[in-house]
């Protein structure tokens, strides 16, 4: 009986949003008495950062002691949902983080405050880094806060390589597919073992390939988006990928790089080596989770090109901080970004949370550290994608996953998965929204 | 049907009301007593009546409401789209996508429900036949089987059929039956969805069984015993007895099988962590991603729309046959 209520979803739905659309009529007025400001963080500061959330509202909390801070940690694939429904029921939170690939839908809406003019008022706003500034700029205007960026790099285990007779970082494609077939050749036997553990829907790294190659996602034609995933650079860059992974990974291939959490995976043991973000090394080692044995034993370097000395372009990941408009504690929102971007924060997020800060000023933090120096090499030679309204959509639709899985699965020709992809692409970015 | 008739249910109450006020004043006193026993019934059915029509009609006008409507994100916090017609339904129906959700969708509930029906019949069929402690041990294993949350049992049929540890896949190898370690049961839509089949018919099953094993019970042994003398054998006996004398509870549950069959969206939601691939959409999921993923809210309320006109055709003929039913007895 219970399967009648929970299934008609549509018809809930319907009621959620009539339900939504009924509690929003009552906004109240700015009231710069309230005693609680909401902010959603990713899951990633809960798991690998906690600590600086934590330092941040203390600091927070000592200037302003009748605001109780409610951080709530949300994850990134259910998170947009809920924010357009908390949106439209005057429920948002007064910040939230927001990957830089889905800010441009935000702020093309106006649902993002304004933060031009307050832009002096933020730590380091001269400084933040390029790629970020950009993802939280909309036709001249500022709507967001940089927080922190991240570039993959290769996650290897050093004992592995030296028993399988490899000497050296691999320095172009082809030298790290022979070192994975050396690895192959070494622990193959293992079942499950893979030298490149490499789930099928890993949307970020296989992308890389395509742009190694010369391709793009899509691009901007006299004023309509056109997906150029089939062109024949793009295809090659496929290729090049399912040459790479097939015979190296056996990880899932209707899997993500996230489930399970691919560093975990990798302190088991029967991974050679993998491609990760910065936070993900120590993720590894995690005393509860992870393997703290594997700490002398891991490296890293950025991903080698198919051209012998240049590194493969990484996608330059982050995330922002934006006010929505329907926040009624802006002042109280603003200083608690500024409290959790300003210098002493950055340099812990550098260093606790293995990621690069929101400011030029501190890159020498991972410069100078051997454990985050490749990702920051990584970062440098650098892809992103489409700055289309509807680029977020593109990806709730799941079109990359689905297209690298028939792919990896050979339900589909690369060309004939390239080529179906590439007409969702045009379809979802030329629609009006 | 609970969704159908909540709309209209308040009429009669109304011309009720509106013929008590016709009545002249004098010939009241004679008729109180038969007005009164005219409203009584529809004065007991207006609470259920009332809230039918404000939990289930109200979000269907609502639904309906917003599918001609332009909605999406800016629709959102606006609170107020422009009305666009039909353009969302003429859309629907030149998508090539919609045609073969709609198509997999009739497909799956036809398979899931006779299997269900199937499955559900023989388990009870056997469950006249044995001895009580065994009847207890099974029936105490359907009833176990209604209680288990859909997401406790989509989590058990995740890890059974796992790509790297699955206790199917390692006692399928160990048959001998192939090597299915490292076994991918979701990368072909196929056996996808035969996992996402048996988990549904797994679930189902036990209402179906428990229904019809007391119908089984009602069946007058005289009938049976006579037949069997005769020298009917077991399948005569179900086909001509058994199955003519319980017609309207098969009726009953096949058509709550379409019902909930029809609309199944959280076994494959959660069994693809909130990422099913195409190959997987059903009208709901469809629906859900169209709206709530895409931002597309008039578009899915479009869809959901069709689901709930294709669900009341469906049943329609099941409906009316239970209301013939009722009046040949």
């Amino acid at each position: 009986m219970r399967r009648r209520y929970i299934g008609a979803l549509a018809l809930v739905a319907a009621l959620t949003v009539s339900a939504i659309t009924a509690a929003a009529g009552s906004t109240s007025p700015d009231r710069q008495n309230a005693t609680k400001i909401v902010i959603w963080l990713q899951n990633d500061a809960e798991s690998n950062w906690a600590s600086v959330v934590a330092a941040t509202n203390q600091a927070f909390k000592a200037r302003h002691s009748d605001v109780e801070v409610d951080v709530q940690y949300q994850t990134w694939g259910d998170h947009l949902t809920k924010f357009d429904a908390a949106l439209a029921g005057g429920t948002a939170p007064d910040v939230i983080e927001l990957g830089n690939t889905e800010t441009t839908r935000y702020m093309a809406a106006r649902l993002l405050q304004d933060l031009t003019t307050a832009r002096g008022s933020f730590p380091n706003s001269r400084t933040w880094l390029g790629a970020l500034t950009d993802s939280c700029t909309y036709r001249g205007r500022l709507y967001c806060v940089p927080y922190y960026a991240g570039a993959r790099a290769v996650i290897y285990r050093k004992d592995q390589y030296k028993a399988a007779g490899i000497k050296s970082a691999p320095k172009s494609l082809a030298a790290f597919r022979a070192a994975g077939n050396k690895l192959m050749k070494k622990y193959g036997k293992q079942r499950n073992y893979s030298a490149l553990y490499f789930p099928g829907r890993y949307v970020w790294a296989s992308l890389s390939f395509v742009y190694d190659y010369g391709g793009k996602i899509a691009e901007l034609r006299s004023g309509r988006w056109v997906g150029t995933l089939n062109s024949p650079k793009a295809i090659q860059g496929l290729k090049a990928l399912k040459a790479t992974v097939g015979p190296l990974s056996r990880a899932n291939n209707t899997g993500d790089e996230a489930n399970p959490q691919q560093a975990l995976v990798f302190s088991k043991g029967r991974v050679g080596s993998f491609i990760g973000n910065g936070w993900e090394w120590p993720y590894a080692l995690d005393k509860k989770v992870g393997n703290p044995s594997l700490a002398n034993k891991m490296g890293a370097y950025a991903m080698p090109s198919h051209i012998k000395g240049k590194f493969m372009p990484a996608f330059l990941g982050g995330s922002d901080l934006a006010v929505p408009i329907t926040s009624r504690n802006k002042s109280l929102a603003y200083d608690w970004i500024r409290t959790f971007t300003n210098n002493a924060q950055m340099r812990q997020l550098a260093t606790v949370g293995k990621v690069i800060p929101n400011t030029t000023t501190l890159t020498s933090i991972h410069a100078r550290n051997p454990q985050l120096a490749p990702f920051a090499a990584a970062s440098k030679s650098s892809y992103f994608v489409p700055t289309a309204p509807n680029w977020v959509q593109v990806e709730n639709a799941r079109t990359l996953q689905t297209m690298l899985q028939s792919i990896f699965t050979g339900r589909s020709s690369v060309e004939a998965a390239a080529t179906r992809a590439s007409s969702q692409i045009t379809n979802i970015l030329n629609r009006r929204t | 049907m609970s969704t159908g008739p909540g709309g209209e249910t308040g009429f009669p109450a109304l011309t009720a009301a509106a013929a008590e006020a016709a009545i002249p004043r004098r010939r009241r006193r004679v008729t109180r007593h038969a007005v009164a026993r005219t409203l009584a019934p529809y004065a007991l059915i207006a609470p259920t009546a009332l809230a039918i029509g404000a939990v289930l009609g109200y979000p269907l006008y609502l639904l309906g409401r917003l599918s001609l409507q332009q909605f999406g994100l800016a629709e959102l916090i606006l609170q107020e789209g422009p009305w666009i017609g039909f353009d969302n339904y003429t859309r629907l129906f030149h998508d090539r996508q919609f045609w073969t959700v709609l198509l997999r969708t009739f497909v799956f509930t036809f398979v899931n429900v006779g299997l269900t029906m199937v499955l559900g019949t023989l388990i009870a069929l056997l469950l006249t036949r044995l001895g009580s402690f065994m009847r207890l041990l099974l029936t105490t294993g359907l009833v176990l089987v209604w209680a288990t949350p859909v997401v406790v049992a989509v989590n058990i049929f995740r890890w059974m059929v796992d790509f790297e540890f699955g206790v199917l896949n390692w006692t399928l190898t160990e048959l001998h039956l192939g090597d299915f370690l490292n076994k991918d049961w979701f990368a072909d839509p196929t056996t996808g969805f035969a996992v996402i089949t048996a988990l549904i018919v797994w679930g189902a099953i036990p209402f179906v069984t428990i229904m019809l094993y007391a119908g089984f019970s009602q069946v007058p042994e005289e009938l049976v015993e006579a037949a069997s003398i005769d020298g009917a054998n077991g399948w005569r006996v179900f086909r001509d007895i058994t199955f003519p004398l319980l017609k309207p509870l098969f009726v009953i549950l096949i058509t709550l099988s379409i019902i909930w069959d029809f609309q199944v969206f959280n076994q494959i939601w959660l069994i693809r962590d909130g990422e099913p691939e195409e190959d997987y959409w059903l009208m709901s999921v469809y629906s859900f991603v169209e709206a709530f993923r895409l931002g597309e809210y008039g578009f899915g309320a479009a869809i959901a729309v069709v689901m709930v006109g294709v669900m009341f055709a469906a049943t329609f003929v099941y409906i009316r046959q239970m209301i013939r039913i009722g009046e040949t007895r």
